[in-house]
């Protein structure tokens, strides 16, 4: 079993998800098993405007701890992270991070996701 | 009103353009005349209700910000595609809600380079207007797009950017046609050919720009090759759907 513990830089309530990583893909969006699966799939809400395709940094978490239990970056991963506001040593976008060890992952959902330019 | 891209709004499905019986663009007129900021290239976040759900699906905008009229948004339909499916049913009247604008594949100012657009299928939709934007603007830097689809009418636009071809001598528009059978999951031998030959084997000016976009693998592949034939990260810009 794996464990993502979900804490909220606005400061509300931390949330965790026990689950079974060979169960997914938990619903329809991002890569299956990713931390944005997991959470939208145990109801668990994340924003994910590109639908969870790697279009956007609406999903952008800063992985606390356990970032050895989850897949390495890709290129486009990296490519969308370097325009993330607030990119830290330990983002990682909730649709391209995938559980790939039973363990536990600590995630901060950051106060603000933004994402607009407008012309 | 101007609001924040996480802001839900209504809009009403004005008209709906068939393309072809499986490509529309529906024509978004937002509520509340709410009037929508976008930088060419960007996308719109439907929220649509399939199956007792919210299905979040992304649609690039194919219109111009300049234009001020409905957004219009242009997709095929998927097989198995729940949020295509659900759009493909709906009718002029209709309603949908949305956020946005989103996205980063984006061309505010063109840079002071040659820019080469490659587009693939739908991908054209957010290089359409990308392309308008470049030619606005004064420069002498070549535009170029090369545009394949599997076939002639699946080419979007081909009218539209003839004519943009006819009235600037700097733009260069290259339709390219490759059959679905051609294709080994992702881009046909004969387009990644013919960019690896132009613009790597043929010629070591890197001072060129890449606005890449298509669907599934197609989009990594060109990356990779030109990323990989010395061009600079920065240069090489992409969206996958």
């Amino acid at each position: 079993m794996a464990i993502l513990r979900i804490l909220y830089e606005t400061g509300d309530p931390e949330k965790v998800i026990e689950f079974d990583p060979q169960q997914a893909p938990f619903q329809h969006d991002g890569q299956a098993g990713s931390i944005l699966d997991v959470m939208l799939g145990h109801d668990v809400p994340l924003e994910h405007a590109c639908g969870g395709n790697c279009a956007c940094t609406t999903c952008h978490v800063i992985v606390k701890s356990g970032m050895q239990n989850l897949s390495e970056n890709e290129e486009s991963e990296d490519d969308m992270l370097d325009r993330a506001p607030g990119l830290t040593p330990t983002s990682r976008l909730g649709c391209q991070a995938v559980f790939e060890k039973d363990g536990e992952v600590t995630i901060i959902v950051p106060r603000y996701t933004i994402n607009q330019q407008v012309g | 009103m101007n609001t924040d891209s996480r802001t839900v709004s209504k809009a009403v499905i004005e008209r709906i353009i068939e393309h072809t019986s499986d490509t529309r663009s529906f024509f978004l007129r937002p509520c509340n005349d709410r009037r929508l900021s976008f930088i060419p290239g960007q996308f719109l976040s439907l929220q649509l209700p399939v199956d007792g759900k919210t299905l979040t699906r992304p649609y690039s905008i194919a219109s111009n910000p300049e234009d001020g009229g409905p957004l219009e948004i242009c997709l095929n339909l998927v097989p198995g595609g729940q949020g295509s499916y659900y759009l493909f049913s709906l009718v002029a009247g209709d309603m949908v809600n949305f956020s946005g604008p989103w996205g980063t594949f984006t061309l505010k100012d063109p840079p002071a380079a040659e820019c080469i657009f490659l587009a693939d299928g739908v991908g054209i939709v957010p290089i359409r207007s990308m392309i308008r934007r470049a030619l606005v603007h004064h420069s002498q830097f070549p535009v170029r797009l090369l545009y394949r689809a599997d076939c002639e009418q699946h080419l979007l636009y081909r009218e539209e950017l003839e004519s943009w071809a006819r009235q600037h001598a700097r733009f260069a528009f290259e339709p390219r046609l490759d059959h679905l059978s051609n294709r080994a999951d992702g881009v046909t031998d004969s387009f990644r050919e013919e960019i690896e030959a132009r613009y790597i084997k043929q010629d070591e000016d890197h001072s060129r720009y890449f606005y890449i976009c298509g669907v599934g693998a197609v989009v990594t592949q060109l990356r990779d090759l030109l990323r990989g034939g010395g061009y600079q990260r920065r240069a090489v810009l992409y969206e996958k759907w």
